[in-house]
């Protein structure tokens, strides 16, 4: 494990959550602790139903957990008052986007500076310009989400959460729902945003990236973490079984 | 909670694919596309201009040009349906001109003016009682126990003590205001005249005239050298004569349906002169009318030569109430028939106590004629007790009226036929400027060839729907929001009142509010709701749970990813719903919306229950005026379908600008 600047910034400790369906019970996450120092890229990988999704919807409280804990930025999330406190320090990019589709690119990344931040309305443009620009779209400002390609869409999210100035930011399956030739422009600005320091967790199985800017690679299988370690190690030799036969399927 | 695999295919609707090639053929767009494509380029200013120019247009159609025309086109001045006005006036004012508006000359003026005042115009008088503040020549000024009246002298009816003064106490009756009722026939700038008297003209053949007298009188050639004199006369007519198949007969009425109509006559039984039926008349001498017969006597009965006696004879036993003279039948008497050659010589011989009865059969036209004998020799001894009915609901009777005296101005004459005119219309012309307040204008009914005659119910039915949309629209927002709140309470809650309100018929729950919640309200609260608010607050409140409903589905249209990407950008869950979910779901939910909008315009005809004269309140009424059931409710019909057309063409202007560019 990496050590940066001391503390970690997301410390998860021992979560479970079990979701409730009429089917039955499926535990999600079984006792998942994984640490994650400020600057750090984690990439997280695993089989379908792993609870790697889930693990990363918890950091963010859009799932709560049943037992253990999260702190982030020594905020602990269960029975946080101001969870939105938090929630707006964390970005998270979506597997479908996301973007509001009754709102302009610009629009999209002015109203939570607006209404959460409280920025004025020219520095909020202003800085969603700037975002535009940082993510290769400087000219679709007046764009609607349906009148971009999914590898616009899905930079015009990751302004919309960059906007929010996190220091962490979550990427769930970024890359997934994007034809092949899109997937490039986005995994770009990831790296670029890597290269700047932010803490990053990647649920993603874009092993270029992984290679190119995670400092970690954490698998996931059945709500657990098999195993982690260096990208380089995790995939060219991994030590566990689950994890062998996992990635003789994906590479 | 799906799997992750499940969530990451899921695409709402909002995130469909932009089209990466449009298409290359471009289908004509139809003339209502152009012209709503054009309406949805507007700006938001335009589209009220444009309503209110249709506004405009309306009223302008609607106004006295319109009715010109059908009435020139038509050349019927009936066609148009006359404006009722009812006025209430301050009276005593020295300008105010009451008069008859024919023939009268300056003089008899005041006098119309008081006939006027005691039969057409309601005075409301008050009494007020208390101590003369003020008094001078014009006014009277007294201190009661509600505060300082001040009364016009000319206004006073009655005062007591009459002589009393300043520093009296006195009680005062004088008149607050006078009611003017009556049809609206003229408008100008200043004046409103007002037929309060309509005019009766009687139309008789002159073959009922029994005498005539008349005088002519000049016109004023002076004035008007075209003018015909006119003739005032006095006309003695013998009452009407109907034959009819009899439908009931009681002490008081009597009702037959006249040969070859298909409705019945009802008359009192002291308006009719005689009542014949055809098939027995039965004359006795005057003194013997209630003698019964005693054993041994002679009945004596005359009958015409030539006319069936025996028929006569079978007729009367059939009776169920023979006259007592001739009740003979137990044998002891003798009958003796004695033949007349016509009936006049029988009936003399009755009267003169030759012969106890005369009996006499015929359906022929002579019907009439033992009556006509003893009306014209009322000094002859007979009378013609009217025969007990053996005639059941179906016989045929001949009623014949009292005779009766009709005077006026004859109007027109014929050969066969005069007219006279018994009442002239009176009129009222009133300074407008007096009126204080005019209590109801109806102008008219409401029919296609008078619109104008629908504007109240037009705007009432736009005013209740629009209004009871608007708060259904509030009301199914927030119920729609608490339809989807995770609190069980606040759920329970919103769809007890969807389901309560949804499984009640609108109907119902306008009576409630009309009849349940606003007494209510009325007896427990310092509120008091009119009738269109209750009529509006039961439309909202029928309709807040449909709306509820469409706004629960667009809010649970919108995707979970939405809600959730608000969420992790650091909104709560209030601003998320109002900047992010709110603004998806109406955009999905204003079909629907929009549907329902024009649907409670066409249910708002259920408040006519609540007595509010909406659209179809007043089609109703011009029907149970003119029997004219067709063009009424055509006319609703029409009315309301330009409504509902104009409506959705706004609501989808609306829809269209409301879409998103793609």
């Amino acid at each position: 494990m990496m050590s940066r600047n001391g503390e970690p910034i997301i410390r998860i400790e021992n979560v479970h959550k079990r979701f409730h369906t009429l089917r039955g019970t499926v535990n999600a996450l079984n006792g998942v602790s994984l640490d994650v120092m400020p600057g750090e890229v984690v990439l997280i990988v695993g089989p379908s139903g792993s609870g790697k999704s889930t693990l990363l919807r918890c950091i963010n409280r859009l799932e709560t957990v049943d037992a253990g804990q999260i702190v982030v930025d020594d905020i602990p999330l269960t029975g946080a008052k101001n969870i939105n406190k938090v929630r707006a320090e964390v970005g998270m990019v979506f597997q479908s986007f996301n973007l509001f589709p009754d709102r302009t690119a610009l629009g999209n990344i002015v109203l939570a500076q607006r209404v959460v931040r409280k920025r004025r309305r020219g520095d909020a443009v202003t800085r969603a310009h700037n975002l535009l620009a940082k993510v290769g779209i400087p000219d679709k400002a007046d764009a609607y989400p349906a009148q971009l390609s999914g590898g616009q869409q899905q930079r015009v999210a990751i302004a919309r959460a960059l906007a929010m100035d996190p220091k962490i930011m979550l990427f769930d399956e970024p890359t997934s729902a994007l034809d092949p030739e899109m997937i490039k422009e986005v995994l770009d600005v990831m790296l670029q945003l890597a290269k700047e320091g932010m803490t990053m967790v990647v649920v993603s199985h874009e092993m270029g990236f992984a290679r190119a800017a995670a400092d970690r690679a954490v698998f996931m299988d059945e709500g657990r973490i098999v195993e982690q370690g260096p990208p380089d190690k995790l995939f060219s030799s991994p030590s566990h079984e689950r994890t062998q036969l996992f990635l003789s399927k994906i590479l | 909670m799906p799997d992750e695999s499940n969530r990451n295919s899921q695409v709402g609707p909002s995130e469909v694919m932009p089209p990466e090639h449009s298409g290359t053929i471009v289908p004509p767009k139809s003339i209502y596309d152009r012209t709503l494509t054009w309406a949805a380029g507007l700006p938001w200013w335009a589209i009220i201009l444009l309503v209110v120019a249709v506004a405009v247009l309306y009223s302008m159609v609607t106004s006295s040009v319109y009715r010109d025309i059908i009435e020139s086109l038509t050349d019927d001045p009936q066609v148009s349906t006359d404006e009722l006005f009812e006025v209430v006036q301050i009276v005593g004012e020295p300008t105010m001109i009451v008069g008859r508006y024919v023939g009268e000359t300056q003089d008899s003026v005041q006098s119309v003016i008081t006939q006027l005042l005691r039969n057409v115009i309601e005075s409301e008088l008050v009494t007020q009682s208390g101590f003369i503040q003020a008094a001078d020549p014009a006014t009277i000024t007294i201190r009661t126990e509600t505060g300082l009246v001040t009364i016009p002298r000319d206004r006073i009816e009655t005062m007591e003590p009459p002589d009393a003064t300043i520093g009296d106490d006195a009680t005062i009756t004088y008149i607050e205001r006078i009611t003017i009722t009556g049809t609206l026939t003229e408008r100008d700038g200043d004046t409103m005249t007002i037929r309060t008297v309509d005019e009766q003209i009687e139309t008789f053949e002159k073959s009922r005239i029994l005498s005539r007298e008349g005088e002519t009188i000049p016109c004023d050639r002076e004035a008007d050298p075209d003018c015909e004199d006119q003739e005032q006369v006095t006309i003695e007519r013998a009452g009407r004569e109907i034959t009819g198949t009899l439908s009931t007969l009681s002490q008081t009425n009597l009702s037959l349906q006249p040969e070859g109509s298909p409705g019945t006559v009802e008359f009192r039984m002291g308006d009719l002169d005689f009542l014949y039926v055809p098939t027995l008349t039965i004359a006795l001498h005057e003194a013997i009318v209630e003698q019964p017969v005693q054993p041994g006597d002679e009945v004596r009965i005359g009958f015409v030569e030539g006319t069936d006696i025996t028929a006569a004879l079978a007729e009367m036993e059939n009776l169920e109430d023979v006259p007592v003279p001739l009740r003979y039948s137990d044998g002891t008497a003798q009958v003796v028939l004695v033949p007349y050659p016509d009936l006049a010589a029988a009936l003399e011989a009755t009267g003169a106590g030759e012969l106890d009865a005369t009996i006499y059969l015929d359906d022929g036209p002579e019907r009439l004629a033992a009556a006509d004998w003893v009306d014209e020799n009322p000094d002859a001894g007979v009378v013609l007790p009217n025969p007990p009915s053996t005639c059941d609901r179906h016989c045929e009777v001949t009623v014949k009226l009292q005779d009766d005296t009709v005077s006026g101005i004859v109007v027109d004459e014929t050969d066969e036929q005069i007219s006279v005119r018994t009442q002239a219309a009176e009129y009222v012309v009133i300074d407008r400027d007096q009126i204080v307040d005019n209590r109801r204008m109806e102008p008219g009914t409401c029919a296609l060839n008078n619109l104008r005659g629908c504007n109240e119910g037009i705007f009432l039915t736009l005013r209740v729907t629009f209004l009871a949309y608007g708060l259904a629209l509030i009301i199914g927002l927030f119920v729609g929001l608490m339809r989807v709140s995770h609190n069980p309470v606040i759920y329970a809650i919103s769809t007890l009142y969807v389901e309560v309100i949804r499984g009640i018929p609108l109907l119902v729950i306008l009576l409630y509010a009309g009849f349940v919640f606003s007494p209510w309200l009325r007896d427990n609260t310092p509120l008091q709701l009119s009738d269109e608010w209750e009529a509006i607050i039961g439309l909202a409140f029928g309709y807040g749970a449909f709306v509820a409903e469409i706004f629960r589905a667009g809010i649970q249209s919108i995707s979970r990813g939405q809600m959730e990407a608000a969420r992790s950008l650091g909104m709560n869950y209030p601003q998320s719903m109002r900047y992010v979910i709110l603004p998806q779901a109406v955009r999905v939910v204003l079909p629907p919306l929009g549907n329902d909008f024009i649907a409670m315009l066409k249910d708002s005809a259920l408040i006519s229950v609540l007595a509010l004269p909406d659209l179809l309140q007043l089609g109703r009424l011009h029907i149970s005026r003119t029997f004219r059931a067709f063009e009424g409710y055509n006319t609703v019909a029409i009315l309301y379908l330009l409504m509902t057309l104009f409506l959705s063409f706004i609501v989808r202007t609306i829809e269209r600008r409301a879409r998103l560019p793609r």
